[in-house]
């Protein structure tokens, strides 16, 4: 069992989610087969998924190699993707507090400089004119309810 | 007669200058759309739903349907002159319509596309007129027992044609299912899988799923790879095809024209599906296929036609069973449901001024794509050279502010931003998404009609076996699922997998 490779990690993954969702569903009420209640199509569900998680680890059993986790991400540039989602997080967590405007000039700001970075010129201008131009096209044109925030505007 | 006064009163709704308008900024936002790598159809209608709302259904449909199409014509544009796929749908007319265009004949390449696009879209709107108000006829005798059977013979399909692992897309349906089952069941008001989150008591919302799938989660596998993006520099000139390139591409963009459109009817076949279709067939029938990937027309012409006419197809399950048959379908299930119309068999007959209205303003789209594109390709060629760590902060916000104005709720970014994370995983172990979203969008309507079955049945699983509809319906079901497993087949998947992943 040393020996696995990608389809199998991910499909023990999916064992265990699949179970998971079988064993909860069964809690809501798996109701009589003449009146399903609640839990009885995610039970199916649930079941299936661990089910068919199994068929894949069990389909891969001659074919696991030495394949590593990181094979994966051999050659990629995988650090810019966890600063990508944290910014993106960090965007959605203050965006209410700080309002659109600013956590917008924050964000592009932020992902002009960090990725590829450009002169801070056009950093500056590109996430000012980012901001102020969709929050025209949104708020001002299209009317969506974008949040104010401490801006108050 | 009926059908002509139909259409009439379609053309009619078509040309009032309001829908003309709506139709107009639908295809050119969906030719934007489909020019740009990593911003799709499904995108784009998620940003611009909320603000359909205050137009009347039939407008906002118009220019929904218009994204949708108008991608089509855009996605051909990045992949002959960048060998990027602006759209899943074009992946294979990167193969021979860039080296055409290495060759100097971009030109002709990305005019055939044009064309192949608007005689294969005339076509499959065509068939979409004349097929779809009898099936919704047909479909009228469907009890829940056919309904669950087709939907499950959809995602069937789906995972079936998707090309790669079958239980692995099988799992992703099973598990897009489940998503779409969080949140109150419908029969007993019971609250199921939210964790005390609030806004989940309303179920997993299709944008932000979608949206992190297709959208963040492309934009982060392509940050880490750092996609360079050479637009070929030449001169593009003579757009129209010479008169070799017409004999060439006439049986093509026929052939094309079908598959689409039967592949496209399929729940779950599409768009991306068609062309693989129709490249693996022009490459089979030419008395040369050794000459396909070195820039020959015909593996423009086929597969170009092909997506087109699908996306008329894909409309049919949509109009006449209220299935929807891909994601981009999904998104205008929701508009629909919103608008307050029941999609179903009884769509065209309650409301024939949307049916029709919207078919014929597809002609009317597909006629303004091919007066337009033409000239317009120096300007999508400008947007191309935008370079990507300016491009993509733009199609981040995009999906930020398209999930939140939507119900105005921060969580719902949040929840995009973990299928984004999700996603992103899922194309590293090479997991599909699109079995996922079918499943999420059905997994309501099928838990509906299941319950129904057996509550019908009294419990007995032999009702979908005993209604001959149902029957057949399971047998082809199970026969997709006993094929995979014969030699002969399998092989043939295998191939149809490595050209997907060659790309």
């Amino acid at each position: 069992m040393t020996m696995k490779n990608n389809d199998q990690r991910s499909s023990l993954f999916w064992l265990v989610a699949g179970l998971a969702i079988a064993f909860y569903s069964v809690k809501y009420g798996l109701g009589a087969l003449s009146s399903p209640g609640p839990g009885f199509v995610p039970f199916l569900s649930g079941l299936a998924i661990a089910t068919l998680a199994l068929v894949v680890f069990l389909q891969q059993l001659p074919r696991a190699s030495k394949e590593k986790l990181s094979d994966l991400w051999v050659q990629k540039d995988w650090p810019k993707v966890l600063v990508v989602m944290g910014a993106l997080v960090l965007y959605a967590v203050v965006f209410k507090t700080l309002g659109f405007l600013l956590s917008t000039f924050l964000l592009i700001f932020f992902l002009l400089r960090a990725i590829e970075p450009l002169s801070w010129k056009k950093v500056f201008l590109g996430a000012i004119c980012t901001a102020l131009g969709s929050y025209v096209v949104f708020q001002v044109w299209l009317a969506a309810q974008l949040p104010e925030g401490i801006l108050g505007f | 007669m009926d059908f002509l006064a139909n259409a009439v009163m379609g053309f009619q709704i078509a040309l009032q200058p309001m829908n003309v308008f709506f139709c107009l900024v639908g295809v050119l936002i969906g030719t934007l759309v489909g020019v740009l790598p990593g911003l799709g159809p499904v995108a784009a209608i998620s940003l611009l739903l909320p603000s359909t709302f205050h137009v009347s259904p039939v407008s906002a449909i118009i220019m929904l349907a218009g994204i949708y199409y108008g991608a089509m014509y855009g996605g051909s544009t990045t992949s002959i002159l960048v060998n990027i796929p602006g759209e899943a749908a074009s992946v294979v007319t990167c193969l021979d319509g860039y080296q055409m265009a290495r060759k100097g004949r971009a030109g002709p390449a990305l005019g055939i596309s044009a064309f192949g696009s608007f005689i294969a879209g005339t076509l499959s709107i065509v068939g979409l007129m004349f097929l779809a108000p009898p099936l919704a006829e047909m479909a009228l005798q469907f009890g829940p027992p056919e309904y669950f059977s087709l939907m499950l013979l959809g995602l069937i399909i789906l995972t079936f044609l998707a090309g790669g692992s079958m239980p692995k897309a099988l799992m992703m349906a099973a598990f897009g299912l489940f998503l779409g089952l969080i949140g109150m069941d419908i029969m007993t008001a019971t609250p199921r899988f939210t964790f005390g989150i609030y806004f989940l008591s309303d179920g997993v919302g299709l944008v932000p799923v979608v949206m992190g799938l297709f959208g963040i989660s492309e934009v982060l596998l392509n940050v880490e790879t750092r996609l360079k993006q050479d637009v070929f520099e030449t001169r593009i000139k003579g757009l129209l095809p010479n008169l070799q390139d017409w004999k060439d591409s006439a049986w093509p963009i026929l052939r094309g024209s079908v598959i689409g459109f039967f592949l496209g009817i399929l729940p779950g076949g599409g768009a991306v599906i068609s062309s693989f279709v129709s490249y693996a067939v022009e490459k089979k029938i030419s008395p040369h296929p050794e000459k396909f990937g070195t820039g020959v027309i015909q593996g423009v012409a086929g597969p170009e036609s092909a997506n087109n006419s699908a996306t008329g197809g894909a409309f049919i399950p949509l109009l006449t069973l209220g299935i929807p048959a891909n994601a981009v379908m999904a998104m205008l299930l929701g508009a629909l449901i919103i608008y307050g119309m029941q999609p179903g068999p009884m769509l065209i007959r309650q409301h024939p001024d949307l049916f029709w209205g919207t078919v014929a303003s597809m002609y009317v789209g597909n006629v303004l794509l091919l007066v337009l594109n033409l000239p317009l390709i120096g300007l999508w060629v400008k947007i191309l050279k935008i370079p990507y760590p300016v491009l993509f902060p733009l199609i981040l916000l995009f999906c930020l502010i398209g999930v939140y104005s939507l119900n105005n709720n921060a969580g719902e970014i949040g929840l995009m931003l973990f299928f984004g994370g999700v996603g992103y995983l899922m194309k590293k172990f090479s997991y599909e998404a699109a079995p996922l979203v079918l499943a999420l969008v059905l997994g309501p309507m099928m838990e509906n009609a299941l319950r129904q079955s057996l509550i019908m049945s009294d419990g007995g699983a032999g009702i979908f076996f005993t209604r001959p509809i149902s029957l057949v319906i399971v047998l082809i079901s199970l026969s997709l699922l006993i094929l995979p497993l014969l030699p002969w087949v399998s092989k043939k998947r295998e191939v149809v997998k490595d050209m997907a992943e060659e790309e």
